[in-house]
């Protein structure tokens, strides 16, 4: 067989502050992606077509000239003009980073080793939730790291998992993050730096591949990948209010690397995530977003920081493309269903009734004019995905009303009073554990 | 009027008015060119005029240069967008280079072209020049090489410019081959830029520059330039086909016209030892008329090799001054394309579909549809020249059988090259 034209991408990373050397061991790859980083802030991604052969340095300066000049021209004269910094994070406010897991301990401990790496003068406490408990798997993995914590949460589900992580979490800033992702050195404190200002509830990075080795990462990464773009932005109250069809909450960002301001999910308007949503759940994904709705309806801010990247290993089979793009589908549906219902907001029904036939018109028909190069399998993918929503978000809530909902949030100071010193952790339902079939099976 | 080169580093000239033709501007920026001011028939511009023309023109493609030259590591805030900031373009060479010229009767322009290749600024024993007569009918070559010690003259007895340029490249003592006419003015840093490239881009296998012209006297000198010229943009360009994963060169690559020119090109001498020498069918003495540049820019491509375009490397051609012999190089243009095609396919049987497809879409979008065009607006192109082209075009396809058959004839009648 024939190598392809078009994978495996090499995936580079550079410093245009540092001496700019030629890329060499790209033998296998047929395509190069540099990101580009200004001063350790990220500032965007070059495609090079080098069929198999090294970069030259010269080649790498100019693309990466034809590309970004115009980005590293702002902030060169930025550096100058002096922006006025926010207001910093005091190094007093703690953070938590709850990782939720389910029997993947090589993700798991290329996780645990980037965040023990991070430096950082705050308290940082890291929490292992165990999503299938019963297997030494996990516990295996985590006690070579003393400094996590690792709690178990026998109902299955993502939001289950997270849900659980967060309520046993002390720090102020809870940070999500998942278990096939690791972090770059500084990136604990990039993103928990808009947290300075006192209107931001939730801050939400950049999702870059760590690799794109296989035809089905490419393709992934392809059909839009995690990431959610290059340049910063931030969205509040009256953004959510003025949005005339549904609040595309899902440009935002996604809690595979998201941090949150605990308080927020003690607050009845927001609380935690919808367990009838996420992976592990018939609807397949959708939590995040629908959280990021409740904060926003709240009235809170939402930073995007780009800057705070994570390095995520997209999946490797081929077929997982398709059930994970039938599964956000799924889940896309049923968010706005849950919105429709939970929140009566009519903006739900112009997306599902208009907005988003036309979306799949269009695609459909570029696709048929040869416009775009968009499978129409994957179209109909979406389609199927679509219709099978509201049946997955029926399924979803009778199996949340028979598993029971997450423990509530307390804040850290008011744990004390509300237990007894021998139940500091929610009981977990083991009850309900043994009469169920895991829907991950 | 002359091409007039100013380069930023220095003081701005002023601009004298045009008395004849056209008056353009090559604007340069450490030596390596940014951008071509057109300034038409101008009545003279003063130095503070043209620099708001530059300004207003030139300065996107002067900060992205200067962007460039500031990416890693020595990014001084102050020392951002200053002209006369160091340029790391301008590392010393060692390659050791061949320069080629090939010319048949026309000693008369053969002194300019020759004092510029004497002016070039790079080390005198990494540099070779010879000087290829094709076939010559008297002695006025080799007498005005004769004036220049140092200059190689070499008879090659075939006609035809394929078969002199397989010649100097027999006669190459050097690493690199560089090319061009006896009508062209080379710049002095045109070995240098060409030299710096072959080393930076080690899978080099052929770099092309950039061709401005060297006067714009004449209605038919700014045509050509209208037409499309031989420049091909102010930035570098590296070209490769995946030949491993099966990508075919015609549907992307076949109109290799886009590289370059043989006025300007220049070739690792392992090259054609690899792919092959120049095919002496094609080009100028032959029926084909042209085409022999174009067909190794391909091949080059075809076997697995990278072309790079470098704009650093220039040189001024002088474009034919009267519009019969504009239109006569135009329709050869026209034929050397067809007949290089033609040749490709034969060649290459796996790439026939693609260069079919390539032969008919350039000859309705290039041909045919600006003939419809300048019928509907007279003033864009003259018609007799498209109708050249596509005549041209047309007799071409049948031009390479021909070809062959002169080639055969001198290969009969004066043997092999030894």
């Amino acid at each position: 067989m024939k190598p392809s034209r078009d994978w495996p991408i090499a995936v580079r990373m550079i410093e245009v502050q540092d001496a700019l050397r030629g890329i060499d061991d790209l033998t296998e790859y047929p395509r190069t992606r540099v990101f580009v980083l200004d001063a350790g802030a990220l500032i965007g991604s070059v495609d090079i077509h080098n069929c198999r052969r090294p970069i030259s340095a010269p080649r790498l300066r100019q693309a990466i000239g034809d590309w970004q000049a115009w980005r590293l021209m702002k902030r060169a004269l930025q550096r100058q003009i002096a922006v006025t910094a926010e207001p910093p994070l005091s190094p007093a406010v703690t953070v938590s980073i709850v990782v939720p897991t389910c029997n993947r301990p090589d993700d798991l401990r290329r996780c645990l080793m980037a965040l023990r790496a991070q430096r950082s003068a705050r308290a940082v406490e890291i929490v292992v939730v165990d999503n299938r408990p019963g297997t030494a798997i996990t516990p295996n993995v985590v006690r070579d790291f003393p400094e996590a914590r690792l709690i178990e949460e026998h109902r299955p589900g993502l939001s289950y998992a997270r849900n659980a992580g967060f309520v046993e979490a002390t720090g102020d800033i809870l940070i999500a993050i998942d278990d096939d992702v690791t972090v770059p050195a500084g990136w604990l404190e990039r993103l928990v730096a808009p947290f300075g200002r006192a209107d931001v509830m939730a801050v939400t990075g950049h999702v870059l591949p760590v690799e794109l080795e296989t035809e089905s990462q490419c393709r992934f990464e392809a059909y839009g990948g995690l990431g959610k773009g290059f340049a910063r932005f931030e969205v509040d109250g009256s953004w959510f209010r003025s949005r005339r069809t549904a609040v595309p909450t899902w440009h935002l960002g996604a809690t595979a690397n998201a941090a949150f301001r605990a308080a927020c999910f003690r607050d009845p308007a927001i609380g935690l995530l919808d367990e009838a949503l996420g992976a592990g759940m018939p609807t397949g994904c959708s939590e995040d977003t629908y959280l990021f709705y409740r904060i926003l309806k709240a009235g809170h801010t939402i930073v995007y920081e780009p800057t705070a990247w994570v390095w995520h290993r997209h999946r490797n089979d081929s077929s997982s493309l398709r059930n994970q793009i039938y599964a956000y589908s799924k889940g896309h549906v049923a968010y706005h269903l849950t919105t429709l219902m939970r929140d009566r907001d009519p903006r739900a029904l112009v997306r599902l009734g208009w907005s988003l036939p036309k979306v799949y018109l269009r695609r459909a028909v570029e696709r048929l004019r040869r416009r775009s190069d968009y499978p129409l399998d994957l179209i109909l993918t979406e389609i199927a995905g679509n219709l099978a929503g509201p049946w997955a978000l029926w399924q979803a809530r009778r199996r949340v009303r028979r598993f029971g909902p997450s423990a509530a949030y307390v804040l850290p100071s008011e744990r004390l009073l509300r237990d007894a010193p021998a139940a500091a952790r929610p009981a977990p339902a083991t009850n309900h554990a043994v009469s169920i079939q895991s829907p991950l099976a | 009027m002359k091409l007039i080169c100013i380069d930023l580093e220095s003081p701005l000239p002023s601009i004298p008015p045009a008395t004849l033709g056209e008056q353009w501007v090559l604007v340069r920026l450490h030596r390596c060119p940014i951008g071509m001011l057109k300034l038409g028939r101008t009545p003279g511009l003063t130095a503070s005029e043209l620099g708001r023309r530059i300004a207003d023109e030139c300065a996107w493609p002067i900060a992205h240069h200067l962007a460039v030259d500031g990416l890693g590591g020595d990014t001084n805030v102050d020392e951002f967008m200053r002209l006369s900031r160091a340029c790391p373009r301008g590392a010393a060479p060692r390659a050791t280079v061949t320069v080629a010229v090939c010319t048949r009767n026309r000693a008369a322009g053969l002194a300019d072209c020759l004092d510029a290749l004497m002016a070039l600024d790079y080390p005198a024993p990494l540099v070779e020049r010879l000087v290829i007569d094709n076939a010559p009918s008297d002695e006025s070559t080799a007498n005005v090489v004769a004036r220049y010690p140092g200059v190689r003259y070499i008879r090659e007895p075939r006609p035809g410019l394929d078969w002199a340029r397989n010649r100097a490249i027999r006669e190459a003592r050097h690493d690199i081959v560089a090319f061009t006419d006896d009508d062209v003015i080379v710049d002095d840093q045109w070995v240098r830029a060409l030299a710096r490239t072959f080393e930076e881009e080690r899978d080099a296998l052929c770099v092309t520059g950039l061709v401005v012209p060297d006067a714009l006297d004449s209605r038919a000198q700014v045509l050509f330039e209208q037409y499309g010229g031989f420049g091909r943009g102010f930035r570098r360009a590296v070209y490769r086909v995946d030949v491993e994963a099966g990508e075919r060169t015609a549907p992307h690559h076949g109109g290799t016209g886009k590289f370059g020119t043989g006025a300007n090109m220049a070739f690792r001498r392992e090259t054609f030892s690899r792919i092959g020498l120049f095919d002496p069918a094609l080009d100028v003495g032959t029926p084909a008329n042209g085409g022999g540049d174009l067909e190794m820019f391909f091949r080059v491509l075809k076997e697995g090799g990278t072309l790079v375009y470098e704009p650093c490397a220039v040189v001024r051609h002088r474009h034919c001054h009267d519009y019969d012999a504009l239109k006569t190089k135009i329709r050869n243009n026209g034929i050397g394309f067809y007949a290089y095609l033609v040749r490709a396919a034969q060649a290459y049987p796996d790439e026939r579909g693609a260069i079919l497809r390539l032969g008919v879409w350039w000859m309705w979008w290039w041909n045919v549809r600006r003939l419809l065009r300048a019928l509907v607006r007279p003033a864009a192109f003259p018609r007799d020249l498209i109708l050249a082209e596509l005549r041209g075009s047309i007799a071409g396809l049948r031009r390479y059988a021909a070809a062959r058959r002169h080639a055969a004839r001198i290969l009969a009648a004066y043997g092999a090259q030894s």
